[in-house]
């Protein structure tokens, strides 16, 4: 069977202010259900990164804003609890968060206009997308190249990807199912909770799955 | 300006981060870029400034810098519009705005608007955009003052200009406006290669607190900042003195001026009113020429604080976390977006906040250190000047594919 290479590219991201901001939770799904798909995508997928080299309680930015701002912790769990592995679409994601809050609100309607501490403020982002020196055409080649690459790569292809391939995928899974036929592989880097580790963590974890797979 | 090339950050963000920077400056070789601003030096947007534009240079993107030129008159308008923009009360005279535009139309005369990309820092000399139609060039605002509650009638004059703009850019998403023009994220930075920042032996620190007679026999509190009000040095003596009821210290306020700042004589006779007779109390006036000395203070600190009532940005804070200190700041400005509450740093909204803070991590190291540890990670990750770097490139290629989401290089 003929391999198609994987080619590894970077992203870098421009962080674009909506000049859109909630105050309340009413304002909060509101605005959730007009703004852009990439604005869910950036703070349910990108913003956290940023700060990649610790783990938080909550990795969106509604739920934490939710916690800390409005002091709303039973919603902020629930909103936590999502499982994006569940959905698969920024629009089915959208949908789901929106319910949870107007369930929310239905249940504790007082809690709708309370004002929180500091505004949420809606941003989106713009990524450059560029190509770097490596490809892989092996398993051996595609371990190697993880060892090295820069975090910004390994966050476009395992989160990025995601707004490209559907959010239950990524780039690697992909390649390695469909060119290498290592679906085993696949399906468990499919499986990382990219939530609860580091970026750092994620490579060691992807390194650790291929010299499993290699060895077996 | 600086003399270190990119290849001296290597050893500290690594060599993916520098290979990335060529990646995106690649496509924008030989494109030429204008910075304007107010001050030559004194204030965080010079010393950003000062670093940036060689390494653009390097980067193979040349790069020049201005500064607006005027009068005491102009000087003090600007201060006062700084300040309505910070909320302050102004009703612009037309004698106000008639000198605004001299002064700007009279710089314009001499100014050469042949580059690709004009950046212009501040309101002092936002009415360049005047000359927008004398060139191709993209232009771009640089905001780095908190306006999120802007005096209205300031902001609806300067908003007049600020929509001719192709970008406006923002230091935290508190200053972002509804506006017609795309609105960018653009965090200011720090250089860890500066004197103000890069490493220095304990026996240099020594000399300093010695040579600025300060004791080492307690825990050094220390704000560093210009004598402005609205950095609230008065304040941080207050709450330094609830704090010192429990737990024995120092305090240091140590700042120097700005060529824009006429202010600052008046304020710092306030503080050293405020603070006389108390020999913990340590004010020092530094000249524009003491990174090294801030460098050591910070350095020699148990704890920062940045107790500012608004504020730009506050790089202080990014300075106090690099050296993996504990950062005390007020939730203002672009404060919060350094400090995320009880992982890099704590946000205060009072005195009484500043003062109880300052016991508790005066009395818990273990948690103190941590604090400092996460600081010095996040300052990593967003507010060096590789990643300030990395932004204007990405700005640049941006502006050069406006409405694209993702753009392909």
């Amino acid at each position: 069977m003929e391999v198609n290479p994987f080619y590894f590219f970077t992203s870098s991201n421009l962080v674009e202010l909506t000049g859109e901001k909630a105050k309340t939770l009413k304002e909060l799904v509101d605005l959730l259900k007009r703004c852009t798909g990439s604005a869910i995508f950036y703070h349910v997928f990108q913003s956290y990164r940023e700060r990649h080299f610790a783990i938080e309680k909550y990795h969106s930015d509604f739920a934490q804003w939710i916690s800390t701002s409005l002091d709303e912790e039973i919603l902020a769990e629930k909103l936590g609890a999502l499982d994006i592995r569940d959905f698969t679409s920024i629009r089915s994601l959208r949908e789901a968060m929106i319910q949870v809050i107007e369930t929310h609100l239905q249940r504790y309607p007082r809690c709708g206009s309370q004002l929180g501490k500091t505004p949420f403020f809606f941003c989106q982002s713009v990524s450059v997308v560029m190509p770097t020196k490596y490809i892989a055409w092996s398993l051996e080649d595609f371990y190697q190249i993880i060892e090295k690459i820069g975090v910004r790569s390994i966050h476009y292809h395992l989160i990025e990807a995601r707004l490209r391939l559907g959010i239950h995928t990524n780039d690697f899974s992909y390649w390695l199912r469909t060119s290498l036929s290592r679906d085993r592989l696949a399906k468990r880097i499919e499986g990382i909770d990219i939530y609860f580790h580091t970026l750092e963590e994620i490579r060691s974890i992807i390194l650790q799955y291929v010299q499993e797979e290699m060895e077996t | 300006m600086s003399s270190t090339s990119l290849a001296d950050y290597e050893s500290i963000v690594g060599k993916q981060t520098i290979g990335e920077l060529q990646l995106l400056a690649e496509g924008l070789k030989g494109r030429r870029v204008k910075m304007v601003n107010s001050t030559a030096v004194g204030g965080g947007v010079a010393e950003i400034l000062n670093r940036l534009i060689p390494l653009l240079n390097e980067l193979g993107i040349p790069t020049d810098w201005e500064v607006i030129r005027g009068g005491e008159d102009f000087f003090e308008i600007t201060k006062k519009i700084h300040n309505a923009l910070h909320g302050e009360p102004l009703s612009l005279t037309p004698r106000m705005k008639e000198v605004f535009l001299e002064v700007s139309r009279e710089n314009l005369r001499y100014t050469n608007l042949d580059q690709d990309f004009i950046v212009i820092h501040d309101p002092q000399p936002i009415l360049y955009i005047e000359a927008k139609d004398r060139t191709a060039a993209k232009w771009a605002w640089r905001c780095h003052i908190d306006i999120s509650n802007p005096n209205g009638e300031v902001w609806e004059f300067l908003n007049g200009y600020v929509e001719k703009y192709d970008a406006a850019l923002f230091s935290s998403p508190r200053f972002s406006k509804r506006l017609p023009i795309p609105q960018y994220l653009f965090f200011p930075s720090i250089d860890p290669l500066s004197d103000k920042n890069r490493n220095l032996e304990p026996e240099f620190i020594d000399q300093v607190l010695e040579r600025l007679h300060i004791p080492k026999d307690k825990p050094i509190i220390t704000q560093i900042s210009r004598f402005d009000r609205l950095k609230d040095p008065v304040g941080v003596i207050k709450a330094y003195r609830m704090a010192k009821r429990y737990i024995d210290c120092r305090l240091v306020l140590a700042g120097g001026g700005a060529s824009d700042d006429p202010e600052g004589e008046v304020v710092l006779d306030e503080v050293l009113t405020e603070a006389k007779g108390d020999p913990d109390i340590h004010i020092v006036l530094l000249p524009p020429t003491s990174s090294l000395e801030i460098n050591a203070l910070q350095r020699a600190s148990d704890l920062i604080l940045q107790k500012s009532i608004r504020e730009g940005f506050g790089l202080t804070v990014a300075e106090g976390l690099w050296k993996r200190k504990p950062v005390i700041g007020s939730a203002v400005g672009g404060i919060p977006a350094q400090i995320i509450p009880n992982l890099t740093g704590v946000l205060v909204y009072s005195i009484e906040g500043t003062a109880f803070q300052i016991r508790y991590l005066l009395t818990h190291p273990d948690i103190a250190k941590k604090l400092g540890e996460y600081g010095h990670e996040y300052v990593k990750e967003e507010f060096l000047i590789t990643r300030n770097l990395r932004r204007y490139l990405l700005l640049f290629n941006v502006l050069l594919h406006p409405g694209e989401r993702i753009i392909h290089l």
